[in-house]
């Protein structure tokens, strides 16, 4: 319980903060800050990687097919100061995902935030660079 | 924990002896091994500078900052166009794009640049006693190191290298490192400031409290700029952060899975 509401108080400081947390590449050259996606998944696979994780989640769209999207998060070592950890999001999790689309119009995204189905509301600290 | 803080202060009298117990016990107390900020400690960053038992001051901590990230003219302060590119070097740097940094494809940053909000340290070697080395290590980008040489003198000539050739010495309270045989890879800021092999410069590290630390730099490099500029930044101690491991080509979509050029 502790530690939902650290990553809670987290999150919510982060929202106000901006881009506190970085990735190490050039977010303007891959995603496009004007185009905020907000979608509603299954999460299908977590990548706990450098320089970037990433979680991709299955979104069902109006016609019934589901198409995957990958979302982009920090580096693990910036994710775990604030909160996350490898089990953070676990494959099946319900989730609302919030981030800015890829300029390439593939199904990607750089994480602005992550909803859970139990409310717990986590930042995705990609935006902005190192 | 408690009782060994306690000890220490109450044996400790004389203010540079509880700033070198303060500055332990934030070793101690630290983040569960390094996961995060939810164990700060908190602790005046204007307190004052700890020292090593010889008087020597202490660099240790974690710190964030201390060099140019985005764009060394702004964050330098220096006016529009104040920093003496020479023409060539300035047409260089107009045409440069964030997407070719070397930093981008997990290249170190050389000298003066710094990364961020990841943090660093200053490690010396041996602690106690007149450092013959010391060591800056980064927790990214890349997770890396560099070494002073202190009180030696540089080789004739130095092969081209990303962090060059580093000498060290003391001058009171200010670590001065001094460092020549850059090679001309790496780039001063996301923006592009360039340079060539002939760079040298020189950094006056001055831990103002405890908290803060100065790094007044000068950069010579009469290859690129037409005559030496200095500026200041300021890293800020971060109590009770570690380094963490960052990896940087473990997957980088664009680095070195596409080659460096």
């Amino acid at each position: 319980m502790k530690a939902t509401i650290g990553i809670l108080v987290i999150g919510a400081g982060l929202f106000v903060s901006g881009a506190r947390l970085a990735g190490h590449h050039a977010f303007s050259s891959e995603y496009d800050e004007n185009k905020v996606v907000t979608l509603k998944g299954t999460v299908t696979k977590i990548e706990w990687m450098n320089p970037h994780a990433k979680f991709f989640i299955d979104v069902v769209n109006p016609d019934k097919s589901v198409t995957n999207w990958s979302f982009e998060l920090a580096s693990p070592n910036s994710l775990t100061r604030e909160g996350w950890d490898r089990h953070t999001l676990t494959v099946g999790d319900a989730i609302t995902a919030t981030g800015f689309a890829a300029k390439s119009g593939k199904n990607m995204a750089s994480t602005r935030s992550v909803a859970t189905a139990d409310g717990k509301a986590l930042f995705g600290g990609t935006q902005g660079i190192q | 924990m408690k009782k060994r803080l306690l000890i220490a202060v109450s044996v400790c009298a004389a203010t540079s002896c509880l700033a070198v117990s303060v500055s332990g016990a934030l070793a101690q107390q630290g983040t569960e091994g390094g996961r995060g900020r939810g164990n700060r400690p908190r602790v005046a960053l204007d307190g004052p500078v700890p020292r090593y038992p010889d008087g020597t001051v202490d660099l240790g901590g974690a710190w964030t900052g201390g060099g140019p990230v985005q764009d060394m003219e702004a964050q330098g302060k220096f006016k529009p166009g104040e920093i003496p590119l020479l023409p060539w070097a300035k047409k260089l740097l107009d045409s440069r794009t964030p997407e070719d940094d070397p930093h981008a494809y997990c290249m170190p940053m050389g000298v003066p640049r710094q990364a961020g909000n990841y943090p660093w340290r200053f490690v010396q070697y041996p602690t106690h006693t007149k450092a013959t080395h010391i060591f800056v290590l980064w927790e990214g980008n890349i997770h890396s190191f560099r070494q002073i040489f202190m009180d030696a003198k540089h080789p004739a000539d130095p092969d081209p290298t990303w962090f060059g050739h580093s000498i060290g010495q003391w001058e009171r309270d200010t670590l001065v490192i001094d460092t020549v045989g850059f090679n001309d890879k790496f780039w001063f800021d996301r923006r592009g400031h360039p340079h060539t092999e002939q760079l040298h410069t020189i950094e006056r590290w001055t831990r103002k409290d405890f908290g803060h630390l100065d790094n007044q730099v000068t950069i010579d490099d009469p290859g690129a700029y037409s005559r030496p500029f200095t500026t200041t930044y300021t890293a800020i101690l971060q109590p009770g952060e570690e380094i963490m491991e960052y990896i940087c080509n473990e997957n980088n979509d664009y680095g070195v899975a596409g080659g460096f050029r």
